[in-house]
Parts: structure tokens; sequence; C-alpha cells
């Protein structure tokens, strides 16, 4: 294969994500669990997604690492965060795209960006596990149901029960406490999703939010998460086909810029 | 037990003013190979006031940061700024401990650096003051905080209350404040107010205040020749406690001549330097932490940060009370925000900014409520800007990761 291949490494604080990428887009993608050691997950997943494609190492033109684990890839050329890399790699999938909402394991970010893909404001949230997928994983430990069921739980609702807790900790016990008095699993679900929405939606206000949004990271899988959004948004909000590779694959386009002497 | 004991042998050492003296020649046998003269300065003149206010011969007078101190200096008394303290044991890595204490008292809300200086009072490694002075006029908290340890010291608390504009009826209202307090501390320390000291003390603080419109001035050079984060730890010290007296001029002179001389030489405090940056907010973590080596070594440069910023006018010897009052009331950071603003833009112009970051200190409503708006204003005239949320003396609350994502993503968006 003579065309060049670039590497974006996705180091997540849940999961690791290694997008290949070819002069005609995306070759292969991997995703795999974080676990304790980012360096091991980052080999992990480059290769994966190298034997999904029968390729080595040696066909790598470019690395570009991304991600809170960013700085234990060693064999990255370049490392940068996943605040650019997200803008960069919606901006691939949805050029039109000029606010990316990204909520991962451990953090959640609102981010806007130019015409070209280059970020002009973000936000963060605090360290704080509200708002984010760690939030989601201990709520369904707390409901004893799969994380990846509670999309479709929650469009069963009608409604959702108002959570007053946004605390990890406290939200975990009031969840406990609402399924005590009765209340209708998927309708706790549901208020779950929106109690993360609503304060998502409020660190978006701090930015100015324009058309096109679009959604990356892995809870954007959740499509209860999802359709909340855009209910307080009340705009279109685009979703890739994989989220959960936004970020390596805006890192795969800067290793790509990179080998092109671009970047 | 072992431990018990060692901290009462502690407790015993920073007590004594001998101490100081010791770690006065200590020190100057470590620093013997330092270049910048001003910082040895800095080093004798903090080493040389807490031993006086450990000495106790003259009164001890505990002031709140922007209480100015040429108050403390035209009483004869030894200023002693427990918020200084507070940064200075978080540099030495030493707050844990007397924050845990302090967060079995008052609310972990509070401003880390009073939950500081309170653990200090209570394990009793502080000189006891003979009275305390605080001003609101940034932190209204810092008044209850100050009362709350006149209380514990069984001392009395005189606190000014700035007026919200800068307008005449404001400074005569500061004029009287001021006239009032000293004169009453001037009572309860029975010492009379000597008019001809307090005009030497303004005079003072206006031969610092000159050197120090030069060394601004001469920061504006690229690259820039002193680096941020010493203009947010010693130098913007010095602008709180060193202003009125005989150690603050030959600082603010010997750091002029300092700057000078990298200017002269076009030696930037960056092997290279590829953005400037203005830091707001008066302080920055003092613990260790990387956020200065994350930019250095991207080559971003802290050019200018908003505590040395001169936001008063000078001030005139015969009409001390007026220019006191002047300078408590023309504060930037008091008041209202769209002063601050200009402040700001004038800041960004002058040290040619790319970026700014806005620290926001954990507790600290005054900073954090206005920068917001500081980064809509700056937003729309086309300046980067992150709201970095940290704290200063509480390493407990520092998030290393998330400091270092919204660090490189600004770095990022500069280019």
């Amino acid at each position: 294969m003579d065309q060049g291949i670039y590497v974006g490494i996705d180091i997540g604080s849940l999961s690791s994500e290694a997008v290949l990428l070819g002069d005609e887009g995306v070759l292969a993608y991997s995703i795999t669990n974080t676990g304790a050691n980012p360096r091991r997950a980052a080999d992990r997943c480059l290769e994966d997604a190298l034997a999904k494609v029968g390729l080595d190492e040696g066909a790598i033109s470019q690395i570009v690492a991304t991600g809170y684990g960013r700085i234990r890839v060693p064999f990255a050329s370049r490392q940068m965060t996943e605040i650019t890399c997200h803008a960069r790699g919606a901006h691939f999938l949805f050029p039109r795209t000029r606010t990316v909402i990204d909520i991962g394991g451990q953090d959640s970010k609102v981010i806007t960006l130019n015409a070209h893909g280059a970020v002009t404001d973000f936000v963060m949230n605090d360290k704080c596990a509200a708002g984010t997928g760690r939030f989601l994983e201990v709520m369904a430990d707390a409901l004893e149901t799969e994380l990846v069921d509670m999309g479709r739980k929650s469009l069963q609702a009608k409604r959702g029960v108002p959570i007053s807790s946004m605390c990890t900790v406290f939200a975990e016990s009031e969840v406990i406490s609402l399924i005590a008095e009765g209340y209708k699993e998927e309708e706790i679900i549901r208020g779950l999703h929106e109690a993360i929405s609503k304060r998502i939606f409020r660190m978006a206000k701090r930015l100015r939010v324009q058309e096109e949004i679009a959604l990356s990271g892995g809870v954007a899988k959740n499509q209860g998460i999802a359709e909340a959004l855009k209910a307080l948004f009340r705009k279109r909000i685009n979703i890739p086909p994989e989220p959960q590779i936004v970020g390596a694959l805006g890192a795969a386009l800067y290793a790509r810029d990179m080998a092109l002497g671009k970047g | 037990m072992d431990r018990q004991i060692s901290i009462r042998v502690l407790r015993w050492l920073v007590r004594r003013p001998s101490t100081y003296r010791l770690l006065g020649v200590l020190l100057e046998v470590l620093n013997r190979k330092e270049k910048n003269e001003a910082y040895k300065i800095w080093v004798r003149f903090l080493l040389e006031v807490t031993q006086k206010a450990y000495a106790h011969r003259r009164p001890v007078i505990w002031m709140n940061a922007f209480t100015p101190s040429e108050i403390a200096y035209a009483l004869g008394g030894v200023p002693f700024m427990p918020e200084i303290i507070a940064s200075l044991v978080s540099y030495l890595g030493w707050s844990r401990r007397p924050i845990s204490l302090a967060d079995t008292y008052i609310s972990t809300d509070v401003c880390s650096f009073y939950r500081c200086a309170l653990g200090l009072v209570l394990e009793g490694y502080l000189p006891h003051p003979d009275l305390i002075i605080s001003s609101s006029h940034l932190c209204d908290g810092a008044n209850k905080f100050f009362r709350y340890l006149s209380k514990l010291y069984g001392c009395p608390h005189f606190f000014l209350d700035p007026p919200y504009k800068c307008d005449t009826l404001g400074r005569r209202y500061m004029i009287s404040q001021l006239k009032e307090v000293v004169e009453a501390a001037s009572g309860l320390i029975h010492v009379p107010l000597d008019e001809g000291r307090l005009a030497q003390t303004i005079d003072l603080s206006n031969q610092a205040r000159r050197y120090m419109e030069d060394i601004n001035r001469l920061r504006q050079n690229i690259p820039s020749p002193f680096p941020g984060s010493e203009g947010l730890s010693y130098l913007a010290g010095m602008n709180f406690y060193s202003l009125g007296s005989e150690r603050g001029v030959d600082f603010y002179r010997t750091l002029y001549h300092y700057i000078e001389r990298k200017v002269v030489k076009a030696e930037g405090y960056l092997l290279k330097e590829r953005h400037r940056l203005l830091w707001l907010h008066h302080i920055r973590p003092y613990y260790e932490n990387e956020i200065f080596q994350i930019l250095g070594d991207r080559g971003v440069a802290v050019s200018f940060e908003e505590p040395n910023y001169l936001y008063w006018p000078s001030l005139d010897p015969s009409r001390p009370w007026e220019s006191l009052a002047e300078k408590i009331t023309s504060n930037i950071w008091a008041g209202p925000l769209d002063r601050r603003i200009e402040a700001v833009w004038r800041m960004v112009q002058d040290y040619s900014i790319d970026g700014v970051i806005h620290f926001s200190h954990w507790g600290c409503r005054q900073s954090c409520g206005g920068a917001g708006v500081i980064g809509d204003f700056l937003k729309e005239k086309g300046v980067p800007y992150i709201i970095l949320p940290g704290d200063g003396a509480d390493p407990d609350n520092y998030s290393p990761g998330q400091t270092r994502t919204r660090l490189e993503a600004l770095v990022e968006m500069l280019g």
C-alpha cells in the first residue's frame, strides 16, 4: 500500500480510540478501555486498528495523540488537546459545524469553531463528574441497568423525574430514594438525562453557540441525552455514526497535515 | 507523640526572632549566585518584617492586601499580612495542614489564603497583633475574617469600607474613614501620629511608584524581560507589603536596573517567545504546579499581570489623606467593572498581548464574578481568552490534567 497512513490516538479517561486515516479517508478505527495504563491502552488500540487492515507500524507516516492521556503516548510525534481535535474531527464529518458538544467519560466540553475547523472558544466542566459518562455509569449501577440500554429506556418515558442533585454521590442516593418511592426506572433515567443536558446547556450558554451543532464523545451514543439536548438547544444536532472516534479522527487529520508539511 | 514534639519545636523556632536572622544568613549564602538582586532584597525584607513582628518591639499591625501598607509605616508599626504569609506557606508546600485545621472551623468555600492563615493562627504560629486593620474594597469576606481573628486574639479591629464610586463624595468619605481609623489606631497603640513621618511615608511610597512605572514601561518590550510567574509572586507581594518603606524603594530601584539590563541586551526570560499573555487576577497558585512550565515550554510568555498595573496616580506628600483615599478608591478591582475592563484593554494594547488568562481562585467572588463579562469584551475584540479555575493556596484544589488541557488549548488557539 503506497498511500500515507496517518494515525490519531485519543486516550480518554474511560476509553481509548485509534483512527487510521489514508489519503481517501478513514481506513480503520478501534475502541478499547483505557484501564489503569494509558500507554498500554495506546498500544492496544493502535494494534487493533492496524490489524483490521492488515498493516504494521512500519506503514505509519505520522501519529498525533490527544485526550487526557496524550502525554503518555511516547511514540506520537505530537500531542494536541482533545478540544482542538474534536473541533477538527467534527468539522471534517460535518463541514458546517460551528459548535461541538463533547461529552466524554470524565469531562464535558462545548467548543466553538470557525469555518476552517479551528477553535475560537471553549468551555469545559470543572473537576466534577456531573454531566459526564462516568456520572451515567454510576447511575446505571444504582439502577441495576446496562449503560447501553439507558438511552432506549429513557425514550419510553413520557416525562422525567426531576433530579436535584448533580453531585455524583448525592445523585446516586437520590436515585436510590426515587426507586424506593416507586418511580419508574425509565422516568428516573429520563430525569437523569435531562439533568445532565441542562448542565451542559448552561455551560454552552457561556459561549456563542452557532449552528450547526455536532455531538461527540461516547455519551453521544445515548439517544436519550441527544434528544434532551435537542429539546434544550432547539437546534438540529448532528451525531456522527461513531461519535466516540471524533477526537482520534481530528488527531489523525492533524497527523496528515504534519506529514504533508501543513502543520 | 514524636510528631507533636516536632510541631512544638517548629512552632518555637518559627516564633523566635533570631530564627529569621539565621535564616537570613543562610539564604544569603544559598542565593549568592542569584543575579536578580531585587529578589534578594525581597527575601531580606520579608525576613526583617517577620523578625520585627515576632520581636514585638513596635506595634504589630495586621492588614489585608490592598489596605495601604503606608498606614502601618506611618504609625511606626510593623505591618503583617496573613495572606502574604499564607502564599509563602503554600509556596513552601506546607499549606495542607493549616488549611485542614481551618476547615474544621470555617467553610471550605472560604478563600484558601484565609483558611491557611486561620490554621496558622489556631496552631499559634503567627505573631500576636496589637491591632488589625482590614479593608473591604476587594473582598467583603476579608472584614468578617479579620473580625473573627480579632476575637481570637482579643485585639481591636478597624475596617475600611471604600465606596463604590471614585467621585468627590466617595473620596471625601474615604478621607474621613482613613483619618478616623488612623487616629483611633494611633490612640490604641499609644503612638501619636507624626505628620512628618506620614509625609515621609507617602514620599517613599511615591518614589517606589515612580520605579514601578518605569518597570512597567520596560516590560512592554519584546521579548518579555521579566517572568510573569515572578510578577505574580514577590513583585506583587512587594506592592502589597512594602510601599511606604525604604526597603520598598530599594527593591523597585534594583528591579528596574535589573530589567533595564535585560532590555538593553534584548534578553527575554524565555529562549524563544512566540506569544505574549496577560494574567488577570492578583494571585496565582503558589504551591508546586506546572502552569508556567507548560506555557514556557511552548514559547508562551506571561508578559504582564494585573496586580502590577498602576491604577493610582502619584501621591502627594503634602496631601497624604487625599492621596491615600485616591489610591484606595481608584483600585480597578473595586467599584464598577467598566473601570477594570478599560484597564485590561489598556494592558492588552500596551503589552502587545496575544491572549489572556483569567485565573479564577476558588472562593474569590470578586474576581470570578467579573470574569465572564471581561471575557465577552475581549472575545469581541478578537483576543483569545480562557478562565482558568484553580486555587491559589490549596494544592488539593488543583487539577493538573484539566489545567494542562485548558492551557494547551489556549496555546493551540493562538496558533
